[in-house]
């Protein structure tokens, strides 16, 4: 579940509790990804998420653009296989998007667009195949339609909660891209370890995440 | 049990590198925090750099291209697996000439997306990028593949061939389509009577009956989806030559580029002998080489094969196969 922060938004805050919680969450992404992938991504989040704070340590006083790029850098540079770097693709496009002077809501959605077209170039994956871009595309969709005016840890929470409806769509969906494609319908009824991996990204600016369980099945915001 | 020669198996590909590099340090240098080999002084000329890169254990591919007339930087990745991106974007980084870079890619997933996520990045620094992808590999040539066909023993020709044009100072876009005109134009077949050996265990990577042979074998030591009987030389290179005419239907007046290719452990006496019945066969469908290579350019570790294969070239190209070139493995 999400607690509410108060006060102006930080990228390098969000970072932060990116990194917590995907520590904390580790055992269930592990869980998941062993059941269709080869159960490398929850430690290769964190692989991702330790190296960002590494980085940021190295950053002072980082403003929303820095951390974002120090993040970005980590996951590009710093993580093995493909789905880390994927991450740090779309850490640099909103790193690119949200000026120094800090993020809104306008330049995160500009970000997150980017983000999701640069991964889907590479990737060469659609809505649909079962991967992080089942995720990404709703969260997109909702940050695009918010007002100018939203507080941008409003308008990433309700990215964050599109992104997890997007998870739950991908436990009916069956792979036909990525590790789990191999699995046909023995995936079938898992969420995408990935796109949980992108919903917690977004839920992070709003507060940590202990737990996936209530987000997975359905019981967290609606 | 056959043991490589090693300190071990994590440090293997990078004491090779390093080894490498010392040995052609007239030819190329080598990054090792970043994981790339640099050519010293390739043409002035070339407005785009050339890289390519893919796992290591094809030796001499990619690093023994790097040098004058064909290679710019090259990337290897571990025993068989993809380069990272980071290696892809600082060796392009380095590399780059003021019209950028072309990523020569064999067509395996991981290469794909590493290289694009590298391109990704340098599109971030305003560095142009473009890719060729090879994927002559005509057993995997299947419409229950959906990666497509598999980058194999062609990639030398095409990496020739671009080298030369980079060379003549063509633009990105230029290049690009010469590659992907190659690409489109060249097929490669490879057969195998015994694995490669796996290199964590010291065992073969599968094992086959005394005249058994992998028909349509990749280059990462894979099962071929045929197993046939061996037999004599001259009618399996019939079969191979013929399924690549098949697919190519080359017209009589296209120059024919030809490697016989080794895929590691076959000697140059039956490397010779394959190349002698594959001018047979082409003479039977009218056809002969307009040049020829024979020998060890793309290898799978120690797997025990060849490879066939058969570039449709255009009259032009032949001077673009001529033009000098001095690396490692490829020198005239």
């Amino acid at each position: 579940m999400t607690t509410p922060v108060s006060g102006a938004f930080s990228g390098a805050a969000w970072m932060r509790r990116f990194a917590d919680s995907a520590r904390a969450t580790e055992p269930q992404l592990t869980a998941l990804d062993q059941q269709v992938g080869d159960g490398d991504f929850g430690i290769n989040l964190t692989l991702g998420t330790d190296a960002a704070l590494a980085r940021l340590d190295a950053v002072s006083a980082p403003d929303d653009a820095a951390a974002l790029d120090a993040a970005a850098t980590a996951f590009l540079d710093d993580v093995g296989g493909t789905s880390g770097p994927l991450f740090g693709l779309l850490l640099q496009s909103l790193a690119a998007s949200v000026p120094s002077s800090g993020a809104t809501a306008a330049t995160l959605a500009a970000g997150v667009a980017d983000g999701l077209a640069a991964i889907r170039r590479v990737g060469e994956a659609a809505p649909g195949d079962k991967t992080l871009v089942d995720a990404l595309t709703p969260a997109a969709d909702a940050l695009r339609s918010a007002p100018a005016v939203t507080p941008p840890a409003q308008a990433l929470a309700a990215a964050a909660d599109a992104a997890w409806r997007g998870v739950r769509e991908t436990a009916r969906l069956r792979a036909s891209m990525g590790r789990s494609s191999y699995l046909g319908e023995r995936a079938e009824g898992v969420p995408d370890p990935g796109a949980v991996g992108v919903a917690l990204l977004f839920a992070c600016a709003e507060g940590p995440v202990r737990d996936l369980t209530p987000f997975l099945d359905g019981g967290g915001p609606a | 049990m056959a043991r490589y020669f090693e300190n071990s198996g994590e440090t293997l590909v990078s004491d090779a590198l390093r080894g490498f590099a010392l040995a052609h340090a007239d030819l190329l240098t080598l990054d090792p925090d970043h994981g790339f080999l640099l050519a010293r002084d390739t043409a002035p000329s070339r407005r785009v750099a050339l890289l390519s890169g893919g796992g290591a254990g094809h030796e001499p591919l990619h690093a023994g291209y790097v040098g004058r007339g064909m290679l710019d930087a090259a990337c290897p990745g571990r025993v068989f697996a993809s380069p990272h991106n980071r290696q892809v974007y600082e060796g392009s980084c380095a590399a780059a000439r003021p019209e950028g870079v072309l990523h020569i890619v064999k067509n395996y997933t991981g290469d794909r997306i590493n290289f694009g996520i590298a391109a990704e990045r340098l599109a971030r620094r305003d560095i142009p990028c473009a890719r060729v992808l090879v994927d002559d590999d005509l057993a995997s040539d299947s419409d229950e593949i959906a990666a497509g066909r598999r980058g194999t023993g062609g990639t030398v020709l095409i990496e020739k061939l671009l080298g030369a044009a980079a060379d003549a100072g063509w633009g990105l876009d230029e290049l690009q389509r010469l590659g992907d005109r190659l690409a489109a134009r060249c097929r490669t077949l490879a057969v195998a009577s015994a694995a490669h050996t796996a290199p964590t265990l010291g065992e073969p990577a599968f094992r086959l009956g005394p005249d058994e042979l992998e028909y349509g074998v990749g280059i990462h030591g894979e099962r071929a989806r045929t197993t046939a009987r061996q037999g004599r030389l001259g009618p399996l290179v019939e079969r191979m030559t013929g399924e690549l005419l098949a697919a190519l239907a080359p017209e009589p007046d296209r120059p024919l580029l030809t490697l016989v290719n080794g895929l590691g452990a076959v000697t140059p006496l039956e490397l010779y002998a394959v190349h002698g019945e594959l001018v047979r066969v082409l003479g039977q469908h009218g056809l002969a080489p307009a040049r020829a290579l024979v020998g060890d350019y793309v290898t799978a570790l120690d797997m025990r094969g060849f490879s066939l294969t058969l570039l449709a070239a255009e009259p032009e190209d032949l001077a673009r196969y001529d033009a000098p070139v001095h690396t490692a493995a490829l020198r005239w």
